[in-house]
């Protein structure tokens, strides 16, 4: 793709490999010519006050072949001398400036292009590495974009006009040969990432199960060791190892490393390894599918069948989008199809590119509508099963009903016993000595 | 992206006046539509079947269980990507395994992956719900679906407490500690005691002939059997039980002090009851030696939640009315309700023969360190001490004019207190049957 690109625009002559570097030298110039309007302005007007209102020629145009001419290279501009008058020296600062401004904006783009590609491959060789959408999607969005600043420039760029009217005459333009290899290059990318995706968490799970189980021996083995009363090294363990084992575990283990003997009889972490350790080798030892099941090794799918299936479903979506798109873009179909008069066909602008958005954003919003009345329709098979089972639901039920009548109960003990109190307190002259006491102390 | 590109290229392919780059963007645009019913049509979610089975219902807090996911496709129908996620309450531990699983899934075929946990605190908790979600092949569409289908399982408090208290054991079997007490009775029995010298209104057959005749005095011979004590002991869970650092709070402390005593209870015979109240009565376990009367307590004890306010009134007609026998009654409670219903409780309590004694975990202690304060805050705190302090020490000074004994307690004398208050009433014989 990068290289059709190249190949493609490579007649607009701009692929000059110093770009990058007129480029920075070009913003760097401009820099300095602001930099010295800034400071001789300045200048200019603090003497001026001083002087009383008069410009000091000589210093401006001193400064100006000190800061600019020696010390920066002004050729290109046409300023090959000592300038010795103050007008000369604005003229030539105001037509360096533009020309500098004007060499900016054209490097601007023919550095965009290097940037462009520079980026497009890091993302690319990114993407074989890493298998992740951003770097596909970022590589052929970079490349693309080389293309559409060259359109922008109005250069020589991969165009398909007039579109033709024939399928196989616009399957073979160069064009459509950059198209097709680009939005190959991006579906089967894509079918890569599936692919990895789709049997790499079963190998990763493997692979944590296994520095899990190696991490909790080596724990197990580490306390076995201090309780012997042996030097035990803080490297026994790696820090990937570490990584990978769950926190008490670690815990357990650094504590165990700096900690004194009695401090670490008390850790429940170190318990919880033990017993750990203990739990698993039962369970590894009982349940002969246990570290199968542990590491999901059966739940991974058979790769040929994989490879098989997405070489099929990839083959079919590239023949049914270039299908749909060439009946899209091409309104010799369209008007070939609807057979309409020649009035409404030139009414409509059947001819014209604006046709492709009247004919897309239906087309588009029709396939997920059709997704969205099909899911409508599946969704109603769905039974879902009730968060809780029936004894549960009935238990919970029995749970609320008990609570509220105990609630009852005692508010009704409570009330009972108060009325009592009440009536003792009516009937008795006496202070009840419990009270009394009660009543003693708190005085106290 | 995909989205991104098509609409980017789209509108440059008509801004340039550029059939390339329009003919890209309906490319990229109509790749990614194209499979969108193909992918709701086999994406039919009602097929996924998923099953989650544990070890156990019900694990001690720290305990490991291992989950068993198994997912089925009941459709007839493949499923190009699948990911499940299984859901596990947030306080535990993931220790080995991983709860999600990312797979292909033929028509009519299964899957299975586990992992283990480990249970922290306790309390009821639920597994799952369960997270399906199916992706088309390129990653451009989804369709989730949450199984909401849960399993329960029940944390007993942990066990570690025991686990410790039974190292210990193996120590004094070393004769690294001193045993426990027993509680013995002279009279009835079948060890022998002793002898003591005949009073009248002894009975005649238990004058000892051989030892009368050699000492030339009449000589009782003594036996002795030994007693069992019956202790409740009273869970306070009310609001302000629930204070402290999390897994700490004085609750906790209550109900690893409750568990311990039961087990120490039942590994000497004794009886110990246990009563989970706050403003009602949530639970109550009378006391017992029956095999699973362990697993009561526990569960219980796993239940309670710290809220409402203590009505000591209503725990104890509760538990007089169910346990007629003499009893030991150890309330495990803050004291910061107030203190006119406790006198009360502790009236009915006495009268219905009774003894009483109150372990009482101190707020401030169980909360921040005063060290981690600013000088305004540790002022505060330090007024707020004083002040409970004080209301502490009047009903302590109240409650033992009866004998009811009030100990004041923090987290590293809790259970520590709870052991020695039963060796003592064990020693003393305090409600024996």
């Amino acid at each position: 793709m990068a290289y059709l690109v190249y190949a493609i625009l490579d007649v607009n002559d701009f692929w000059h490999w110093d770009a990058p570097y007129a480029f920075v030298v070009t913003v760097f110039r401009l820099l300095s010519l602001l930099i010295f309007f800034l400071t001789t302005t300045m200048i200019a007007g603090l003497v001026s006050a001083f002087a009383g209102g008069v410009m000091p020629n000589d210093l401006i145009v001193g400064l100006y072949n000190t800061l600019v001419l020696r010390t920066w290279y002004m050729q290109p501009y046409g300023v090959d001398g000592p300038l010795t008058n103050i007008a000369q020296v604005w003229a030539s600062f105001q037509s360096n400036l533009l020309e500098v401004l004007y060499a900016l904006w054209d490097n601007t783009f023919l550095f965009l292009y290097f940037l462009f590609a520079g980026i497009g491959i890091a993302l690319f060789l990114q993407s074989l590495v890493r298998m992740e959408h951003k770097f596909v999607g970022g590589a052929f969005l970079s490349i693309q974009a080389i293309v559409m600043i060259a359109a922008y420039r109005l250069l020589i760029v991969p165009d398909l006009d007039p579109f033709p009217v024939d399928f196989v005459e616009f399957l073979g333009l160069t064009a459509q040969l950059l198209a097709l290899v680009s939005f190959a290059y991006l579906e089967v990318s894509y079918q890569m990432i599936y692919s990895y995706s789709v049997g790499k968490p079963v190998e990763d799970r493997e692979e944590t199960l296994k520095k899990q189980l190696l991490a909790l021996r080596q724990a197990t083995r580490k306390q076995d060791a201090i309780e012997r009363g042996e030097k035990v090294s803080i490297t026994g363990m790696s820090r990937t190892t570490g990584a990978t084992a769950f926190s008490f575990l670690r815990e357990a283990i650094e504590r165990k490393v700096v900690g004194t003997q009695d401090a670490l009889e008390s850790l429940d972490a170190v318990s919880d390894v033990r017993r750990l350790q203990i739990y698993v080798d039962e369970l590894l030892q009982t349940d002969s599918r246990a570290r199968d099941e542990l590491t999901a090794k059966a739940a991974a799918p058979s790769s040929s069948y994989v490879i098989g299936s997405t070489i099929t479903g990839s083959l079919i979506r590239f023949l049914t989008v270039v299908a749909i798109s060439f009946i899209l873009m091409s309104p010799g179909v369209v008007s070939a199809l609807l057979n309409l008069p020649l009035g409404i066909q030139d009414s409509v602008e059947l001819f014209q590119p604006e046709i492709v958005l009247l004919f897309l954003v239906p087309v588009v919003l029709l396939f997920p509508f059709a997704a969205m009345v099909i899911s409508w329709f599946s969704k109603r098979e769905v039974v879902e099963t009730p968060k809780l089972s029936k004894e549960e639901q009935e238990a919970e039920r029995q749970r609320k009903k008990d609570l509220v009548r105990r609630k009852r109960e005692a508010d009704k003990a409570r009330r009972e016993r108060s009325k009592a109190r009440k009536k003792r307190r009516g009937d008795e002259t006496g202070v009840d000595e419990w009270d009394k006491a009660l009543e003693d102390t708190v005085k106290r | 992206m995909v989205v991104f590109s098509g609409v980017l290229l789209l509108t440059s392919g008509f801004s340039f006046v550029n059939f390339y780059l329009v003919l890209l963007g309906v490319y990229l645009v109509i790749g990614l539509v194209v499979t969108l019913p193909l992918f709701a049509l086999t994406a039919n979610l009602a097929g996924i079947e998923v099953d989650r089975q544990i070890d156990k219902v019900k694990v001690f807090s720290g305990d490991f269980v291992r989950v068993r996911v198994t997912i089925r496709n009941a459709s007839r129908r493949h499923f190009d990507f699948i990911e499940v996620h299984d859901q596990y309450p947030e306080t535990w531990i993931l220790a080995i395994g991983e709860n999600f699983i990312a797979s292909r899934i033929e028509p009519g075929s299964s899957m299975t992956f586990s992992y283990i946990l480990q249970a922290r605190m306790r309390g009821r908790y639920y597994l799952g719900p369960t997270e399906v979600i199916m992706r088309d092949r390129l990653g451009l569409h989804y369709y989730k679906r949450v199984l909401k289908e849960q399993t329960e399982i029940l944390v007993y408090p942990t066990w570690k407490d025991v686990r410790r208290m039974e190292a210990l054991g193996k120590q004094r079997q070393l004769g690294l500690m001193f045993g426990a007490h027993r509680t013995k009775t002279v009279g009835m029995g079948t060890d022998f005691a002793g002898f003591r010298e005949y009073v009248p209104g002894d009975e005649f057959r238990l004058i000892d002939w051989k030892v009368s005749a050699k000492r030339g005095d009449m000589v009782i011979k003594q036996w002795e059997q030994e007693k069992n004590v019956q202790v409740i002991c009273m869970v306070d869970t009310s609001g302000s039980m629930g204070n402290g650092y999390p897994e700490n709070t004085k609750l906790e402390y209550a109900i690893r002090a409750a568990v311990l005593l039961t087990h120490m209870g039942l590994e000497r015979k004794d009886l110990v009851g246990t009563c989970v109240f706050s403003d009602l009565v949530h639970g109550y376990v009378p006391p017992g030696a029956r095999p699973n009367h362990m697993y009561d307590v526990l569960e219980i004890l796993a239940m309670a939640e710290p809220r409402g306010w203590s009505d000591y009134e209503t725990a104890i007609s509760h538990v007089v009315t169910q346990s007629k026998k003499r009893s030991l009654i150890i309330w495990l409670t803050d004291l910061e309700g107030s203190p006119a219903p406790l006198i009360n409780a502790m009236k009915t309590l006495v009268a219905n023969g009774h003894r009483a004694m109150v372990i009482s975990p101190f707020g401030p202690w169980f909360e921040a360190p005063v060290g981690q304060f600013g000088p305004v805050e540790k002022v505060l705190s330090e007024a707020v001490s004083e002040e409970l302090w004080e209301r502490r020490t009047k009903i302590a000074r109240a409650l033992a004019r009866f004998g009811i004994q009030v100990i004041n307690v923090g987290p590293e004398d809790f259970l520590p207190t709870i052991i020695k208050t039963y060796e003592k009433a064990k020693q003393k014989g305090v409600a024996t049957f």
